[in-house]
């Protein structure tokens, strides 16, 4: 589905270069639910906006259902976005004038999509992330949970191969987000999506099938899930973060 | 909601503020640039206003003042709005909008918003410049020069800025669109404008180069023009005053940035200065264009008062009621018929002088011009005979003035005004003498020259030398003075005017002709077969006032004519009519500018206001009271509002004085000009108060949207 392959990126400061990603290559199978931790300054977010194609890397390659995005000019690549990618930030980025239906058709509309089994879509989404009873409602009426299960679904409106979410529990509390983690769980098992989730949260990385741990631009160790309970899986992450610590 | 127009339109919807806010600065600027270019250019003005005479280039300099201001103003608020507009535009583009789908969107936008805001503005600016024109009619003076008329050609200005303002508004659309990180257009919105290293020292080498600036701009042309004898160009000109522009900058900066209260203060306006700084650039551009728009109105509104006091001092100063003269080849009425005419209207008169004049060829230098494609420089010729003047003997003066002088035979002393000024206006001191009848010459040495204001420009000669001088002189080159008083004169106006439409009545064409004319030189060019160029018919051409007999109370008439007589009571009771136009454009003007500011500052003050609501709020949950939070918005507000006031008024004010200061001759005041500042400072200290109460309200407005209680 995903492959990243040798990705550099560095960023100019003044008269200073900082290499932010060195090198970093992961693969993200379909249906695959894959995490990347790494302490502030890793290079996970750039990772991800890489990946997003919000900003280019200096080398390395980025191919997404064997499509390379780097030689994609400006209006494919919001194709891209538009289509094959789903996005859910940290701030939600909701649209205050739209209601929460609007701002899940938002991808739907720019796609130029006017079916009239749009709003349809929209509603089913409503129903499988219980937000259904605030569609009408405009984000400044709704909590911080139910504004990132709008993102959530406004990230599937287009059926996208990959789902891209930047610390999508960043901003909300354990309830809600258990509520956001459910709704991507959810998500792949109800719609098949790939989820591909930047995140501090050793909480919410320990849902995935893969946690992928950035440090000082590279990947340092990738642990797989497999059969593991949740609380295991959880536990060997936060062993895997302590030794990172001390090395 | 299924097509993109519509998000759109909920969007818009939504922000109708912004909006309304951008629509509103746009209609502002266009409407008041329009209705400036319509005064400005309507025939109503520039029949009055001489062409290439200070009064046009001050209109002109004002109303570039006004258009930089309008076009920083208009640029400011649509940043302010494409910066409000990034969060959305982010969404957008993150979620796979095409930057073609956004431009085209924003584009359609963009175009109502133009087309409405400008449309109105260019539509309701001439009705608006009427309207204040009417009420200036209506309430202040009303006189037959000032019905308006308007210039469609005036539009083509008006046209000019709010294609500006179309063409901003979509260079500003295309450049906010073609960000191409998304991460940053999602993230400008809360970008601050930083003001780096603005070191201590701004503020007072700010000050110095204001000085210097002001000094060298005022300064540098005449010092071209007498010692280089280069007309250098208007934008060479105009250099000298940038470092007072980059003075003032430095001064605003170092206001916003360290204020000049001291290091001791720091601690107690920290919120308002940390939040003034990160505004950054556009709150300082937005405050030097303030400062320019208070001076410039400033400048404009000291026209009225000034000029008034002025003329009401120098009629006030007079020694005699009733001058008037003519040529004496003119049938003009002699004592008996004023005497008649005084009887009429119960005028009693106190005092008779009558004397006659000769006008005479005089010597003098000129100047001859090359044109260098850089300006023109020239050089001075002299000519033995150049130009024509009024002579008197010294008992003729005598008798006129009443006082006592003795000249010397072989000497000519000039006249001056009371104080010994005027200078410039006097012709200066002449050598040789010519009788243009006879031919008679004769050399004379200038001496000391005379004050009387009333004969200012004439000269005064032994009488021997008058007698010998003028001798064979015909009618054609003789003149008659006439001095007289009357026992009330602040009740003798309506005698004043019939004596005053009898003497226009019996002058005949020969004399219809404006104080430029010179007789002399009129006679010169036709001897030589040349044209003269200051003749009746040719006059308008070089944008000279003309004079008709039938416009006798026009300002062209009472100011230019060169037989004009000097009747005390009807100079101060016509002045405000005859000057109507002159005086109602400055104030017009300075309305028009005040206006601007007030709608500028006021716009200001709520956007920051506004845009630091959530550091208010974060005030407000850190325990910060409603009196801190008072103060806080306090500093805020009166840094927009009240330095650009305190620095333009100080500014122009300084400027002023520097001008009346180097325009006498010698360098001073005179009483005249001392009494017109008092006036200035009167309107000073009114539209201060304007201001202060506008200052106020804009306080309570923010306050309110703050919701802090004040």
């Amino acid at each position: 589905m995903l492959s990243v392959q040798n990705l550099h990126k560095s960023y100019q400061v003044g008269k200073t270069t900082y290499e932010v990603l060195k090198g970093v290559s992961l693969e993200v199978d379909d249906g695959a639910f894959v995490a990347v931790m790494g302490p502030s300054g890793s290079g996970k977010t750039t990772l991800l906006n890489c990946i997003s194609c919000y900003i280019p890397a200096d080398s390395g390659s980025i191919t997404l259902r064997g499509e390379e995005l780097a030689r994609l000019d400006e209006d494919a690549l919001a194709k891209v976005r538009n289509r094959k990618l789903g996005f859910v930030f940290q701030d939600f980025l909701l649209l205050d004038g739209l209601t929460v239906r609007d701002n899940i058709l938002l991808p739907r509309i720019i796609a130029g999509d006017h079916t009239c089994g749009m709003e349809a879509d929209a509603d089913s989404l409503c129903d499988v992330f219980g937000i259904a009873g605030i569609k009408d409602k405009y984000p400044a009426e709704i909590s911080g949970g139910e504004k990132q299960r709008t993102a959530v679904a406004r990230a599937l409106i287009n059926h996208p191969l990959l789902i891209l979410a930047d610390e999508p529990t960043g901003n909300l509390d354990s309830k809600s987000s258990r509520a956001v983690i459910d709704s991507f769980l959810q998500a792949r098992a109800a719609l098949g999506a790939t989820i591909f989730m930047v995140t501090h949260d050793s909480f919410a990385a320990s849902f995935c099938d893969r946690v992928v741990i950035l440090r000082d631009g590279v990947v340092w160790r990738t642990l797989e899930k497999g059969g593991q309970a949740r609380g295991a899986f959880q536990d060997a992450l936060l062993d895997a973060i302590r030794a990172m610590s001390a090395e | 909601m299924k097509t993109f127009s519509e998000v759109y339109a909920a969007l818009r919807r939504q922000n109708r503020g912004r909006y309304g806010l951008l629509a509103g600065c746009c209609f502002f600027s266009v409407l008041l640039i329009t209705a400036y270019a319509c005064m400005m250019r309507a025939p109503t003005i520039l029949t009055i206003l001489p062409e290439g005479g200070d009064s046009r280039k001050q209109v002109m300099m004002v109303f570039v003042l006004a258009v930089l201001g309008c076009a920083v103003f208009t640029t400011y608020a649509a940043g302010l709005f494409f910066r409000q507009k990034s969060r959305e535009t982010g969404i957008f583009l993150a979620l796979g909008a095409s930057r073609r789908l956004l431009h085209r969107a924003l584009g359609r936008e963009l175009a109502v918003i133009a087309l409405l805001s400008c449309t109105a503005g260019a539509a309701l600016g001439a009705p608006l410049a009427w309207g204040i024109w009417q009420l200036f009619r209506l309430f202040l003076v009303d006189s037959q020069e000032m019905p308006l008329v308007f210039d469609p050609q005036a539009y083509l200005l008006a046209l000019a800025f709010a294609a500006y303002v179309v063409c901003m508004l979509f260079f500003l659309a295309a450049r906010f669109i073609r960000h191409t990180n998304i991460i940053d257009i999602v993230q400008t919105s809360h970008k601050s404008e930083p003001i780096h290293a603005v070191k201590r020292w701004y503020g007072p080498v700010g000050i110095v180069l204001a000085l210097a600036g002001a000094l060298l701009g005022y300064l540098m042309p005449t010092f071209f023009v007498t010692v280089l004898h280069w007309y250098a160009p208007g934008a060479v000109n105009a250099i000298f005053y940038l470092p007072a522009l980059a003075g003032l900058y430095m001064i605003l900066l170092h206001t916003v940035v360290h204020g000049w209260g001291g290091r001791k203060k720091r601690y107690q306006n920290i919120i308002s200065t940390s939040m003034m700084q990160f505004q950054g650039r556009q709150t300082v551009r937005n405050m030097l264009v303030m400062t320019l728009l208070i001076a410039g109105a400033y400048f404009a509104s000291f026209y009225t008062p000034m000029l008034s006091t002025s003329a009401e001092n120098t009629y006030a100063a007079r020694p005699v009621d009733y001058e008037y003269h003519w040529r004496a080849d003119q049938r003009l009425p002699q004592r008996d018929e004023v005497q008649a005419l005084a009887d009429e209207s119960n005028v009693e008169i106190t005092s008779w002088a009558q004397q006659d004049a000769a006008v005479l060829g005089t010597d003098g230098t000129y100047a001859i011009e090359t044109e260098t494609g850089f300006g023109a420089t020239y050089t001075t010729a002299y000519a033995e005979l150049l130009n024509g003047a009024t002579f008197f003997s010294e008992s003729a003066y005598n008798a006129l003035t009443g006082q006592g002088i003795d000249i010397l035979p072989g000497t000519c002393a000039n006249v001056l005004d009371d104080e010994g000024g005027s200078g410039y206006l006097s012709g200066g001191d002449v050598t040789h003498l010519t009788n243009m009848v006879t031919g008679a010459e004769m050399d004379v040495t200038p001496v000391e020259p005379l004050c009387y204001t009333m004969l200012l420009g004439c000269y005064v000669l032994d009488d021997a030398d008058y007698a010998a001088l003028t001798a064979g002189l015909t009618d054609v080159w003789r003149e008659e003075y006439v001095f007289f008083n009357v026992a009330d004169v602040e009740n003798s106006y309506t005698f004043a005017k019939s004596l005053f439409n009898e003497i226009v009545d019996r002058s005949g064409p020969a004399v219809e002709v404006g104080d430029y004319y010179d007789q002399v030189a009129s006679m010169l060019a036709a001897q030589a077969g040349e044209a003269y160029e200051y003749a009746p018919e040719t006059a308008a051409d070089l944008g000279l006032p003309t004079i008709d007999y039938g416009d006798r109370d026009s300002s062209a008439f009472r100011s230019y004519w060169k037989y004009m007589p000097q009747f005390r009571v009807l100079d101060q009771n016509d002045f405000v009519t005859t000057m109507a136009v002159f005086l109602m454009l400055f104030v017009f003007i300075a309305v028009v500018c005040f206006a601007a500011v007030i709608v500028i500052a006021f716009t200001r003050c709520m956007t920051i206001a506004l845009t630091n609501a959530r550091v208010y709020d974060d005030l407000r949950h850190l325990g910060a009271s409603n009196a801190y939070l008072f103060r806080a918005v306090r500093g805020q507000i009166s840094r927009v509002f009240l330095v650009p006031a305190v620095a333009g008024t100080g500014l122009i004010w300084a400027f002023y004085l520097m001008i009346l200061y180097f325009n006498s001759d010698p360098y001073g005041f005179t009483s005249a000009e001392v009494a017109g500042m008092g006036a200035c400072l009167a309107v000073i200290a009114a539209v201060s108060a304007l201001l202060y109460a506008v200052y106020r309200a804009t306080r309570r407005s923010v306050c309110r949207a703050l919701r802090i209680h004040n």
